[in-house]
């Protein structure tokens, strides 16, 4: 933990200045990593004094109680020493601060404390945790080279981070990249049994190469290098083809204000979930190709490439929800006056996010229903996929099968649709603390999913949970409609809509809830799943609290 | 005051436990202009966010045209012409594409002011505003805060930092807007002897506090000294140091 700055008259050494930064700066993260390796600690000791053999019933419950935190952890604390937490990650320009480059410090001095403090802070991490944790018995917990990949890790992502790029976004992928192939060779190495001592001379040799690429980003920073390559843009490449249209889409008119605003909303955040989809989903597509006849492979491939979407948009909706657009803002996330001296209400304002939000799913989806049959075809894999159909055409008739398929396809759109909504209302607001507090929990929540779900399967827990399904269905309803009830006073109170538009939206959210239960209800039409589970999932499925809340979130951003 | 463009009554503003306005009273008729002027953190910007209804009266009240900015934004703001201090305008856009966004928002846009202004300013349609220099940005956020020829104009320190040619253009175009009947100019800035150059009224704020609102006649004229006219400057000095004492 930092401490505020001393009293004038001591004064701090450069080092100390930058390490008192980031201490007293995330003080608070600090604080709860400090807390999670304090409860560590306090559970190895009492199983210690009790000498209770320690032993885990599956390797996810081990996963759920250590690794997950550690790597919540670990992600944290990669962010606060790249300085990822303050800056734009897609921009073309350096993350390293900018004011830091007009203290009178070498380049040298500016990545190497940096780079101190965050290796440091990683290695120790680990440490602490290889030392405090309750290791299952069975488990062989290596020392060193979890600490050099770590250190690999967090100096390869400080350089990536601080580095100038051509093109916006190029920082994310690169990085993307260069860690994932650090990680599989290790991960390669792991598999082949590599003793210890072969994964640390795969990884120590990284430390130094990080370190010298960061002081080249370092220096190509400071002297405000950045630089700019072109690509054709989608006018140029459309006039070349046919100069006419081209020339259209270059002098579009907007016809009316809200229509203006719908175009100024696209520009600047629209077509980021399209472009990550299109990004990703090349990558787990390819994996068609090596499923071969494997059905069970070809479905989770399509599966994963059907829910892709959905999981982008829960990290694009953050950045699609702020209103600030790109370096209007002062603080990037709070209403810059440009938008908010628009002579626009706060409804025609959301209204355009909104119809942005739905382009931008449509947008995503035509790519993911165009690249799925292509790559099935492609790769030989759609006779598989075709067969599966039939059978389970055989089985539940043919209009239900050509039902269910268009329902989970629909259903994944309105969950990109709702994950790109449902965070309006935080992106609203322009709190930057609450922006980026939720973006955090998506990340814990996405980083404890899975193992979640997998320990409930492994561990036989499904019927357990099928059991208090209900229970659970029914509390999540009930914070549902009593956050609603809360947004409805409110805005009854505050009025930021008007009447016709509150009673349109409740009509709205009524047929949709309704129609949803009527489709789901015909299509599970079985004793096992009750009537009132369906009207359940209906409830819950429908977004009304948060998005009911963005118009508050925004009269109060707009009119502070 | 029944013509008044913008009316505030007792306007008070709290930050935190730092009072950014206190008791603020203040009426401008139509058809003339305006300074604000005070130091940095006097609280002026404060006050025209007030008038934008981009910060909302915690107590007291704002009227601007007789309507309240906040509860009705398009009847006010589509009659306003603001040039904020930030230059705030999107990098990604340009010249081009602003213009014809901001086209959409202002029934009342001229097309042939417009193209007036962007080869008065030598604005090339096809730039990006991020790659404009800091003067060619107010140029732009200048020429977009004129062409819907407003009832109002709004000014918040626009030049601040900026050369003096970019600051001519902008006081020509103040010159130009008040060359049409009735319009009006809000003229916020701490550079006094800008504001002693157009301005018919001048408004002093200092810590929150309106110390002196009167014609820059009169001002002149109340604050002479053994035959010799202040400048606005010296007069502003004194009145901030009589505050103090």
């Amino acid at each position: 933990m930092g401490s505020r700055l001393p009293a004038s008259g001591s004064r701090l050494s450069p080092p100390r200045a930058i390490a008192w930064e980031f201490t007293w700066r995330h003080r608070w993260g600090f604080l709860a990593v400090g807390v999670y390796l304090a409860v560590l600690a306090a559970i190895k000791l009492v199983i210690v004094v009790r000498n209770v053999p320690v032993a885990f019933d599956s390797e996810e419950s081990f996963a759920l109680a250590v690794v997950v935190p550690i790597t919540v952890s670990f992600v944290y604390l990669l962010a606060v020493f790249t300085y990822g937490l303050s800056g734009d990650l897609a921009a073309r320009q350096s993350m390293y601060p900018a004011r830091m480059f007009t203290l009178p410090l070498s380049n040298a001095a500016l990545v190497d404390w940096p780079m101190l403090y965050g290796t440091t802070a990683l290695v120790g991490l680990w440490i602490l945790t290889r030392w405090l944790s309750v290791w299952p018995t069975e488990f062989s917990i290596p020392y060193v080279w979890p600490a050099t990949l770590a250190a690999a890790l967090v100096m390869w992502t400080q350089a990536l981070v601080w580095m100038p790029y051509g093109l916006a976004g190029m920082r994310v992928i690169v990085s993307v990249v260069v860690l994932w192939v650090i990680d599989a060779i290790v991960l390669l190495a792991l598999h082949f049994k590599a003793a210890e001592w072969v994964i640390v001379a795969i990884t120590a040799p990284q430390i130094p190469v990080a370190y010298a690429i960061g002081r080249v980003a370092v220096a190509r920073a400071r002297r405000g290098v950045v630089p700019q390559w072109r690509l054709p843009s989608l006018a140029s490449l459309l006039s070349r083809v046919a100069p006419a249209r081209g020339e259209q889409i270059e002098q579009v008119e907007h016809s009316s204000a809200g229509r203006a605003q719908s175009w100024y909303e696209w520009r600047c955040s629209g077509k980021s979930l399209a472009v990550w989809v299109a990004i990703i989903l090349p990558l787990e597509l390819v994996l068609l190709w090596a499923a071969g006849t494997s059905t069970t492979l070809v479905i989770v491939i399509v599966l994963g490439a059907l829910v892709t979407p959905v999981i982008v948009a829960a990290f694009a909706g953050v950045s699609a929800s702020s209103m600030g657009g790109s370096g209007s803002a002062r603080d990037g996330y709070g209403l810059s006056p440009f938008i908010a001296a628009r002579p626009l209400t706060d409804a025609q304002l959301l209204s355009a996010k909104l119809r942005m939000t739905i382009r931008s799913t449509l947008f995503a989806w035509v790519i993911v229903l165009l690249a799925i049959p292509l790559a099935l075809y492609s790769s030989g894999t759609w006779q598989t996929l075709r067969d599966w159909s039939r059978n389970v055409a055989a089985i539940i008739g043919v209009p239900r099968t050509v039902v269910l398929l268009g329902v989970v396809v629909a259903g994944m759109m309105l969950s990109t649709w709702r994950q790109l909504v449902q965070s309006l209302h935080f992106g609203l607001s322009g709190n930057p603390r609450l922006i980026k507090g939720s973006v955090f929990v998506s990340l814990v929540l996405a980083s404890l999913l899975g193992p979640l779900a997998i320990w409930i399967v492994d561990t036989d827990r499904v019927g357990v949970v099928w059991s208090v399904m209900p229970v659970i269905l029914a509390l999540l309803v009930l914070a549902k409609m009593l956050a609603a009830g809360l947004v409805a006073a409110r805005l009854v109170r505050e009025r930021p809509l008007g009447d016709r538009a509150l009673i349109a939206g409740a009509l709205c959210w009524t047929s949709a809830v309704v129609a949803l239960f009527a489709l789901l209800a015909w299509l599970a039409d079985t004793p096992h799943i009750p009537r009132y589970l369906v009207m359940l999932l209906a409830i819950l499925s429908v977004p009304l609290a948060r998005l009911s809340a963005a118009p508050l979130a925004l009269a109060r951003n707009r009119h502070r | 005051m029944a013509d008044s463009v913008i009316r505030i009554d007792n306007l008070t503003r709290r930050f935190g436990s730092r009072t950014a306005l206190d008791s603020v009273s203040l009426s401008l008729p139509r058809g003339a202009v305006y300074g604000l002027v005070g130091a940095n953190g006097a609280g002026k910007t404060t006050l025209i966010r007030h008038i934008l209804g981009l910060l909302a009266a915690e107590s007291g009240a704002v009227r601007v045209f007789g309507l309240d900015p906040v509860a009705d934004p398009v009847g006010v703001l589509s009659r306003i012409g603001y040039l904020s201090e930030e230059n705030d305008l999107p990098g990604w856009m340009r010249v081009d594409e602003l213009i014809r966004y901001s086209r959409a928002f202002y029934p009342k846009w001229d097309d042939a002011y417009a193209e007036e202004l962007r080869v008065a300013f030598a604005l090339d349609g096809s730039t990006r505003i991020k790659t404009l220099s800091k003067g060619q940005k107010a140029r732009a956020g200048l020429l977009v805060a004129l062409a819907h020829r407003p009832e109002l104009l709004v000014l918040d320190e626009p030049s601040s930092g900026l050369d003096p040619i970019v600051r001519r253009d902008i006081l020509g175009a103040v010159i130009r807007t008040i060359a049409h009947d009735g319009r009006t100019v809000l003229f916020s800035s701490h550079l006094l002897d800008e504001v002693e150059e157009v301005a018919d009224h001048v408004t002093m704020i200092n810590s929150g506090r309106i110390v002196l609102s009167a014609p820059l006649d009169e001002i002149k004229s109340s604050h002479r000294l053994g035959g010799q006219v202040p400048s606005l400057d010296e007069i502003f000095h004194r009145r901030i140091a009589s505050t103090i004492t």
